[in-house]
């Protein structure tokens, strides 16, 4: 049945479904989902550049920090929920700077660009004392929407959700606009794109405004979250944790960055609780990353395109058998009829 | 639909998996047990192991016993933030042992709302606020302390000139920009000089050769084992001798002397805690736990993890008697009430980690002493200095 629904109307219902779990959630499970809100809108901001726009991008954790010192101090100058999207426009202008290299280079080339930007502004970070605080963070207030002091993880949890639905319907939207196709065809070969009359400059430049402003949604919530910006956040570390998600998960599909940051988030967990169930946790803590990461080489090896190809590959398989056994079915309730007949 | 809320029903049953009951006793404790302090670990399986050793001999505190859960923070700020919702939602703890200066910052807010007694790693002096933060505590020293307590040792020894060399985070810049402010080293009669390097660095010749020009009594290394191991490195490189330099106490590691030889020599860290192997009746315990239990660290800073155990310990135990021998069922109440027997504690016996321990100022103990390197082994000489 759920295959008959538009993929928005299923979005709403299946946020509606999280929301419905929230109040029956602890503490900790409700962090998780924060967690994975947050990495999920981060991951898709990042899947719009380097997966539908084939833009590596090594500077995300960056951006996402620079969203969260501009929530942080926004917020704590009383600008309530407005402090999110404003965050999101400045780190789309960052994005954009960070991203002007890509008029002019390439593949790893441009890699390599962000790269160094990650650092720069890494360091940035820890030099601005007036607007970051410098190496001691900077204290997040905690948030408000509408006056009301979102003072609990349940009501974070929601904005989270929420959020979460703006983001993935918004880059819906897009993907399925003359911006989103060009996109897609500007990854696939630039000259082909401009034999085509696409304007790749111009496409490039929405794509890291795009792409910024969700980064920087991501930013926020996660300041917001911790009530903390602090540079040690920001770091490559966290480039590479987003950028492992939209591998994982898929990249270019908008079910990608949702499985795979589900994926990134919950498997370290799901390690974790499954040596504490075997009382073997101090010796799999140390070997938690390894696991990570083999399970990773190993996922790719095996599915490269994915979680969201594998998702759709064991839904295609399940309608096959469902098909197969409808049809004998059909075939066994018509079978003895025909025997009658002889 | 169906499968939809089947999905969101399989969700919730396993997310939302039961909390323990209020009556248990129960300390959560997370460290770096992966991550890039996992070289002083020790702390958090000591902490553990002292309230196991309790389980082993007492049947735990005041006969009740006592569930740990040791969880891995691996330094990263939302991998910490997410242990301690564990811990005071999920694992219902009555007490929280927890790590980094960041994520007790983050946290400040929150362990006041929560109400739960909680100590951090961290020698962060703006955490020492019992008047704002009435739920945190600390082991020892803060690092400023630490650095004021080695300028008095300087100054007692006749020293004129000294250096802080701090690399560029916070636990650099923040208690060296401190002890800068208070006037302390010109209290003193002491002429001051603060040199910054990259945390990560691999080679601080140039600031060695800084050091050099400016001809020092002390050189107080702000930093850790790997700092100070880098630093003595190149001290030697430029011909400063290893006795001109100190660290505090995150910088008393086997490693040092295992790794410069001679070149550490005469290398001065304070001492807060005893180390493994002291001559102690805690150490007695230790061994005693040794003989029916693996240890996982066997160093200084597992010394100061037994010492951690033993006052959260004392704390709990007042407060259970203090309910009439029988754990309180309100979690809340009995959180409170650990809380104010851990602020009511004096002169708590340490086994001889340390001098009797107070935690009214949230700290347990200000004092240290000087341990210096001679013949490849820390040896502690002097006598306790008091920042307080």
């Amino acid at each position: 049945m759920l295959r008959h629904l538009s993929p928005t109307i299923f979005a709403v219902l299946f946020t509606l479904a999280l929301l419905f779990v929230i109040p029956w959630l602890d503490r900790y499970a409700t962090y998780l989902l924060i967690s994975v809100a947050i990495a999920a809108i981060g991951a898709l901001a990042l899947n719009l550049l380097t997966g539908m726009c084939g833009l590596i991008n090594f500077a995300q954790g960056a951006l996402m920090g620079v969203g969260a010192y501009t929530a942080g101090n926004l917020g704590n100058a009383g600008w309530d929920i407005l402090a999110v999207p404003a965050a999101g426009f400045v780190t789309a202008i960052a994005s954009l700077v960070i991203g002007l290299p890509a008029l002019r280079l390439r593949g790893l080339y441009f890699g390599v660009a962000t790269l160094a930007a990650q650092f720069i502004v890494d360091y940035l970070f820890k030099i601005l004392e007036p607007i970051t605080h410098g190496v001691s963070g900077l204290p997040i207030r905690q948030l408000r929407v509408l006056g009301i002091v979102i003072q609990n993880d349940r009501m974070f949890a929601t904005v989270c959700v929420l959020s979460l639905l703006l983001a993935w319907w918004a880059m819906y939207r897009v993907k399925n606009t003359d911006l989103g196709r060009s996109f897609l065809v500007v990854r696939e070969g630039e000259i082909v794109a401009k034999g085509m009359g696409i304007d790749v400059a111009h496409t490039k430049i929405w794509a890291f405004l795009i792409s910024g402003f969700f980064a920087g949604i991501a930013g926020a919530l996660l300041g917001f979250n911790a009530r903390l910006a602090d540079p040690e956040a920001f770091t490559l570390g966290l480039s590479v944790d987003y950028l492992a998600m939209i591998i994982v998960g898929g990249l270019g599909s908008l079910t990608g960055p949702l499985l795979g940051s589900l994926f990134v988030t919950l498997l370290p967990e799901a390690i974790q609780r499954v040596a504490e169930s075997f009382g073997i946790a101090s010796l799999l803590s140390a070997l938690r990353e390894f696991t990570f990461g083999l399970l990773i080489i190993v996922f790719l090896i095996f599915e490269p395109r994915g979680l969201s190809a594998l998702f759709r590959k064991l839904m295609f398989q399940r309608d096959a058998r469902n098909r197969k056994k409808a049809s004998y079915l059909n075939n066994s309730t018509q079978q003895p009829q025909g025997e009658e007949t002889k | 639909m169906k499968r939809l809320f089947r999905a969101a029903t399989v969700a919730a049953v396993l997310l939302a998996a039961a909390p323990v009951k209020a009556a248990e006793i129960t300390v959560c404790i997370w460290g770096s047990l992966t991550g890039p302090d996992a070289l002083v670990n020790g702390i958090s399986y000591a902490a553990r192991d002292y309230l196991e050793f309790l389980n082993q001999t007492k049947g735990g505190i005041a006969g009740h016993k006592v569930r740990t859960v040791l969880l891995d923070g691996r330094y990263k700020l939302d991998e910490e933030l997410k242990n301690y919702r564990r811990c005071v939602d999920r694992e219902q703890a009555v007490f929280v042992n927890g790590w980094s200066t960041g994520a007790a910052k983050a946290l400040r807010d929150q362990i006041n709302q929560d109400a739960v007694p909680f100590i951090t790693q961290s020698g962060a002096g703006e955490l020492v606020d019992p008047k704002n933060l009435p739920y945190m505590f600390i082991p020892g020293p803060t690092y400023e302390q630490q650095i004021i307590i080695a300028l008095r040792a300087a100054a007692k020894s006749g020293g004129r000139r000294a250096v802080i060399l701090f690399p560029d985070n916070e636990y650099g810049r923040g208690p060296t920009g401190i002890v800068r402010q208070s006037g302390e080293a010109e209290k003193l009669g002491l002429k001051l000089e603060t040199i910054e390097f990259p945390f990560d660095a691999q080679d601080i010749t140039a600031q060695m050769l800084r050091i050099k020009a400016f001809d020092p009594d002390l050189v107080f290394v702000q930093g850790s084992t790997p700092q100070v191991l880098v630093a003595l490195r190149d001290a030697a490189k430029v011909g400063l001798p290893a006795s001109k330099f100190a660290g505090s106490a995150n910088s008393l590691g086997p490693a040092i002397p295992k790794q410069l030889g001679a070149a550490a020599e005469g290398y001065r860290a304070l001492v807060v805690f005893s180390d493994f192997g002291s001559q102690i009746p805690a150490m007695e315990q230790i061994k005693q736990f040794m003989k029916t239990n693996e240890v996982e660290k066997k160093d200084v800073f597992y010394m100061r993890g037994w010492f951690e155990g033993i006052v959260m310990a004392r704390a709990i135990e007042a407060a259970v008697a203090k309910n009439g021998g029988k754990v309180p069922e309100d979690i809340a109440a009995f959180r409170k009430s650990v809380r104010n027997e851990m602020v009511g504690l004096k002169d708590v016996d340490t086994g001889g980690i340390t001098p009797p321990a107070d935690y009214s100022n949230h700290q347990g103990t200000t004092q240290a002493r000087v341990a210096v390197i001679k013949n490849g082994e820390f040896v502690a000489v002097g006598d306790w200095f008091d920042a307080r």
